[in-house]
């Protein structure tokens, strides 16, 4: 599905990601982690074309997609949650969803039974401005609004970051739910997450792969995994 | 195979922005605003009697121009210190018409809006790439180039500072030289840039440049082409501008560099502060408020202009939202607490 290979990425003239190469197959759920720095988010900006990088290729269902720009990626069906939980706040829940659906040509009502689907309490808030919406709620927007059309890849940019513990829990069974109907690579350091979603995990230290695990005894193992956050 | 092809007509969609229009044909009529079209009549009919016919026509013409930059500015939050360009540009191709080629005062307009258009599209190609403070002083630099090209290098066809005076033909029944005329004219005119920008900006069309305002890389990432949107958006406001040109030159029978001074921009930006950016009703508020202030203070104090500047401070502290953004908030204040006492 999306193979990355030999990446390099600078913010000037500081490396970020030195020879990055992983491999993600349809159908599976990727979880990158890594301390903070480490180069997780930078990774997901350079596939979704925000950073262009200066070595190195990223193929995705075997085409070049590194000089692509963001609405050519959305065309292909990457969708991409960032980690600031940014809706387009001063737009009502629907508008949020509505201006996905035009994108995508996606009937109105099949987005918003999509979404709502997800987390049925949408619903009480289609009339609200998303801006007045909880930071969950927020995130579960997102991800919902990500699926109006027809995603075949998820980039999750650390979607438990700063939420409760009953939302993350939310957050969980969604993303559970995805499963095998979407890939997505997800960054995150929540390992009871990544032990319960992670088909693979890919191991991020100071801007290099360090480590890749595709067992799943192994990616059982949080204790195992803590050493690298 | 069914896949592909949705994804493709999304691409499409994204590409061709003029495809709001199907949009906009399918949104109900009743959702904008007929009795919203009523009450604005009503209210400048009200208040032409308390002051002149011409003096209303002209606050008129300025609520156009007023709505035509609150969808740059207000919707797409890209503030332009030159949109005075495209005025003057309708206001002198109107009136260049009218002098040098048909006395036809409909045709006059209809050219002063096409030019000011094409002028859209040309700058926009340019200007739109821009945000922040390079947008507002690029429309700057351009409105300066406009207003020295008809004061100095075109002065053999524009007269330079002296203007020119426009004087058009009787159309039919119509005498556009009588105030009565004319002010049904501009009333008719604001009533249907209202209808059609209450109907844009509610439309899909106009969820997409509210989302631009907020943050364009998202829309990008949400499959999006912005830049069209956003150079529509500038050529349709410069078009509507071109119309109050039109307007103002067969409203005053005269045009002169000063319907597209730069120093005259800072009185739409007042007028859609004050009466709250992002909202229409805001820009007729805000176009009423800026054209009493400016007719009537002069009268009584002589340095008017200190109270325009004492007044952006007071809204930039206390009323960011403007007078409309005031009112709004006060109605959902009280149905707020309406609705808490009842349910207690």
């Amino acid at each position: 599905m999306i193979e990355i290979k030999n990446l390099d990425v600078a913010y000037g003239y500081a490396k970020v990601l030195q020879d990055i190469s992983l491999k993600i197959e349809t159908g599976q759920m990727a979880f990158i982690i890594g301390r903070n720095g480490a180069g997780k988010t930078t990774l997901l900006k350079t596939i979704i074309g925000l950073l262009k990088p200066k070595k190195g290729s990223i193929t995705y269902q075997g085409d070049e997609i590194s000089n692509l720009s963001p609405e050519e990626l959305y065309r292909k069906g990457l969708r991409y949650v960032a980690q600031e939980k940014k809706v387009f706040g001063n737009l009502t829940v629907r508008e949020n969803i509505e201006i996905a659906a035009y994108a995508s040509q996606e009937p109105i009502d099949r987005a918003l039974d999509k979404v709502m689907s997800l987390y049925p309490k949408l619903k009480d808030f289609l009339k609200t401005k998303a801006g007045q919406l909880s930071g969950g709620q927020r995130q579960i927007l997102l991800v919902g609004r990500a699926l109006v059309g027809e995603p075949k890849l998820l980039l999750v940019d650390e979607p438990t970051q700063g939420l409760a513990a009953i939302v993350i829990e939310d957050i969980v069974n969604i993303l559970s739910g995805l499963k095998e109907r979407v890939s997505a690579v997800i960054v995150e350091q929540n390992l009871a997450m990544v032990n319960r979603l992670a088909d693979r995990v890919h191991i991020l230290k100071e801007g290099k792969v360090v480590g890749e695990i595709i067992d799943q005894s192994e990616i059982s193992n949080t204790q195992g995994l803590e050493e690298y956050l | 195979m069914k896949k592909e092809s949705s994804l493709d007509e999304g691409k499409a969609f994204c590409e061709k922005p003029v495809d709001f229009i199907k949009e906009l044909r399918s949104t109900p009529i009743k959702e904008h605003g007929v009795i919203d079209l009523l009450g604005i009549a009503a209210f400048f009919l009200v208040i032409t009697p308390l002051l002149s016919t011409h003096r209303i026509t002209d606050f008129m013409i300025f609520c156009i121009f007023a709505m035509s930059f609150d969808l740059l500015y207000g919707y797409m939050g890209r503030l332009s210190f030159g949109h005075l360009l495209f005025l003057g540009t309708g206001a002198y191709c109107s009136g260049l018409f009218i002098k040098y080629i048909s006395g036809n005062p409909l045709l006059a307009i209809l050219v002063g809006i096409a030019v000011a258009g094409l002028l859209g599209m040309l700058l926009g190609l340019i200007v739109v790439r821009t945000t922040g403070a390079c947008f507002a002083l690029i429309n700057l630099a351009f409105n300066h180039i406009g207003f020295f090209l008809v004061l100095s290098p075109l002065r053999k066809i524009t007269r330079g500072e002296d203007g020119f005076g426009v004087s058009v033909s009787k159309l039919g029944f119509l005498n556009f030289n009588s105030g009565a005329i004319m002010f049904g004219f501009v009333l008719l005119c604001l009533l249907l840039v209202f209808y059609f920008l209450k109907r844009l900006t509610s439309s899909p069309y106009g969820i997409m440049i509210r989302s631009i305002k907020e943050d364009e890389t998202r829309v990008r990432f949400l499959g999006y082409n912005t830049y069209l949107y956003k150079w529509l958006t500038f050529v349709l406001a410069g078009a509507i501008a071109g119309l109050a040109g039109g307007l103002t030159a067969l409203n005053y029978h005269y045009v002169n560099p000063n319907v597209m001074d730069v120093n005259s921009n800072v009185g739409v930006v007042f007028a859609c502060l004050i009466g709250g950016a992002g909202n229409l009703y805001g820009a007729l508020i805000g176009g009423v408020t800026y054209m009493i202030i400016s007719n009537f203070l002069p009268l009584y104090i002589h340095r008017w202009e200190m109270f325009l500047g004492l007044s952006l401070l007071i809204i930039t502290f206390r009323f960011r939202k403007g007078v409309w953004g005031y009112i709004q908030s006060s109605i959902e204040y009280f149905i707020r607490r309406k609705s808490f006492f009842r349910s207690v």
